[in-house]
């Protein structure tokens, strides 16, 4: 398996009509932003892409629809997590045929099966493809069940494939444990940053960074990125603070901050489904004016 | 009033006889090999001294001969949590009384406090003594007690005797949350990491660590420490590694593991306390193998 450095990776919001159907209209304009706004590569649909909303065909004609689109210009990693093995695995091996670059799924959703039942899980989606396989671990939204060394060692052993894990946790012990271990049996282990909490990360051997608020502000997105891979992370502190006030700010309106951010932008990207509440009126006028105060946005782009 | 935190401080455990009774002289001998092997300030009875398993009888003997053996060399904090708040506040006054240089305070035990009852109790301690206040934060053994950027804030415009924060969240975001509030406020408080945890947390403006494991490796603690700040983060990162595995043997029944280390390295501090276990000549055996393999016994001080 050669060396899968996935590099800066923007994860898209999935843009709705006011009917709530996927938007493919605007869904086009979206990644043709991201490509030309300093992504390395794209992964979706990630939560932050409203996935567990999307029933199982959308998930499959989004993934198809973007490697369509983006024609190789970036790697298309598809993330195809789901409650049942099988369900996940099967996505994974249509991801593949469609020509995703890598794959990505988290722990089962709503289940808290024993860890030989995680291990397993994880090693049938794996081993459906012959692509890269990345775990997105983000124990905050999937409480229960946790990742440890021990798995993701059982896991390099079991898959040739098993490229990295994206950490979402931005825990800083569990971080230096997978990644210490895990580089001394596959030394090209990959240690993604889940978020824009790169300093950090970057400094205990993460490579890439996956950032969904790249689609509100790429630019500061790309310099803390490229600022970090140099490894200079007293210079990355700077970026690094503004994109967690802007995190902040976005995490506080609720789960509709990220839309609502880039509808502030000029980019309106619709309202997030159901069951996640919309946001209100009220909310996005504060939110508005929260960003509008933060002068890191100044130059950022406006509109598509 | 004001003092400087920074580099490799120690929070010195707390020995014992074999009987489980205070072991003052060997105390003693901990303090000057802390302070001959580095360290940059003293701070006692944090968790690992077994603070809960000692009267406050205990805690103000021992915290005397902190005091008066340290000898205004370095600076001393008091950690003066208890279980029930009138005995933390006898405890700060106790600190200011022998002339300690500061006390320093974790959020209540047991109640799960709102934030407007740490607040309340924060204000009350810093404003019953004129000593520094140091402030403690540890969600994940508190059930998610913590602070907050906002209670920071109201605290820092409150008390003008809160220095600085021990942040043992382990995470990027709350070290954020924290110290962009903290630090815009106030630019000379001191944010310190728990445990040494300095790799991912001094670009973002840690100026050192409460060390866990500075009894055991006082050199491994200051090299990771002037690689931190010199920059250095190839080193640093092979450092951290190295401190994190430390950290996995020593935190199961912390301290006890880190006491058997102790004996080890030939320092030996007596047992722990009940309910925590004290570590069984096995127990003792693996760590001495886990040391060697790490190259502590021949790169650290053995004996007093």
């Amino acid at each position: 398996m050669p060396i899968f450095t996935p590099g800066l990776v923007h994860t898209p919001v999935t843009p709705f009509t006011a009917g709530l159907e996927i938007d493919f209209g605007l869904f086009e304009k979206l990644l043709e932003f991201h490509l030309r706004n300093g992504a390395q590569a794209l992964a979706l649909p990630m939560h932050t892409g409203e996935s567990v909303s999307l029933s199982d065909a959308e998930q499959r004609e989004l993934i198809a629809y973007t490697i369509k689109q983006v024609k190789g210009r970036v790697p298309v990693i598809a993330h195809v997590s789901d409650s049942g093995t099988a369900i996940a695995a099967d996505r994974a091996r249509q991801a593949q045929d469609a020509g995703a670059a890598a794959v990505v799924a988290t722990t089962p959703y709503y289940w808290t099966p024993p860890p030989a039942m995680v291990l397993e899980h994880f090693a049938q989606i794996g081993s459906a493809v012959s692509i890269p396989f990345f775990i997105f671990y983000t124990p905050e939204e999937l409480g229960a069940t946790k990742l440890d060394t021990d798995l993701v060692l059982k896991l390099i052993n079991r898959l040739g494939n098993f490229a990295g894990v994206v950490d979402a946790s931005l825990d800083w012990q569990f971080m230096i444990n997978i990644v210490s271990n895990a580089w001394r049996v596959r030394p090209d282990f990959q240690l993604v940053s889940g978020t824009e909490y790169m300093v950090s990360a970057g400094a205990v051997g993460a490579t890439s960074m996956f950032s969904s608020l790249a689609g509100v502000a790429p630019g500061l997105v790309r310099q803390l990125y490229d600022i970090c891979r140099k490894e200079k992370y007293f210079e990355a502190r700077k970026v690094q603070e503004e994109l967690a006030a802007l995190r902040q700010s976005v995490k506080r309106a609720g789960f509709a901050g990220l839309k609502g951010a880039m509808r502030a932008m000029g980019r309106d990207c619709g309202q997030p489904r159901p069951p996640l509440d919309a946001l209100s009126a009220g909310g996005y006028k504060e939110l508005a004016a929260e960003l509008g105060a933060l002068t890191a946005l100044r130059e950022e782009p406006r509109g598509w | 009033m004001s003092i400087i935190l920074k580099g490799v401080m120690q929070s010195t455990v707390t020995p014992f006889k074999a009987d489980f009774s205070p072991d003052l002289a060997t105390f003693e001998r901990l303090l000057e090999f802390h302070v001959r092997t580095g360290a940059t300030a003293i701070s006692w009875p944090h968790h690992k001294a077994e603070s809960l398993n000692l009267t406050l009888a205990e805690r103000k003997a021992f915290a005397e001969v902190a005091v008066k053996v340290v000898a205004g060399r370095i600076p001393v904090s008091i950690h003066v949590s208890a279980l029930a708040v009138e005995d933390s506040m006898e405890l700060a006054r106790h600190a200011q009384k022998i002339g300690a240089d500061a006390i320093i305070a974790i959020t209540p035990y047991f109640w799960n406090p709102s934030p407007d009852a740490i607040y309340d109790y924060f204000v009350r301690l810093g404003t019953a003594v004129e000593l520094p206040l140091i402030a403690y934060n540890s969600p994940s053994y508190l059930s998610g007690i913590e602070f907050t950027g906002d209670l920071t804030r109201r605290l820092i415009e409150r008390l003008p005797n809160l220095i600085a924060m021990k942040e043992a969240s382990f995470n990027s975001e709350k070290f954020l949350e924290i110290s962009r509030v903290a630090l815009a406020l106030r630019p000379t408080f001191s944010m310190i990491a728990g445990v040494e945890f300095l790799a991912p947390s001094v670009p973002l403006g840690c100026v050192g660590s409460y060390s866990s494991a500075g009894a055991i490796c006082p050199n491994l603690c200051t090299q990771l420490y002037d690689a931190c700040v010199a920059g250095e983060s190839v080193r640093a990162r092979e450092l951290q590694f190295k401190l994190a595995q430390l950290w996995n043997l020593f935190r199961d029944q912390y301290p006890s593991s880190l006491k058997g280390g102790m004996v080890i390295m030939g320092r030996p501090v007596g047992p722990t306390r009940p309910p925590l276990p004290t570590a069984s000549k096995e127990r003792q055996a693996y760590i001495a193998t886990q040391l060697e393999e790490l190259g502590i016994i021949e790169s650290e001080p053995h004996g007093w």
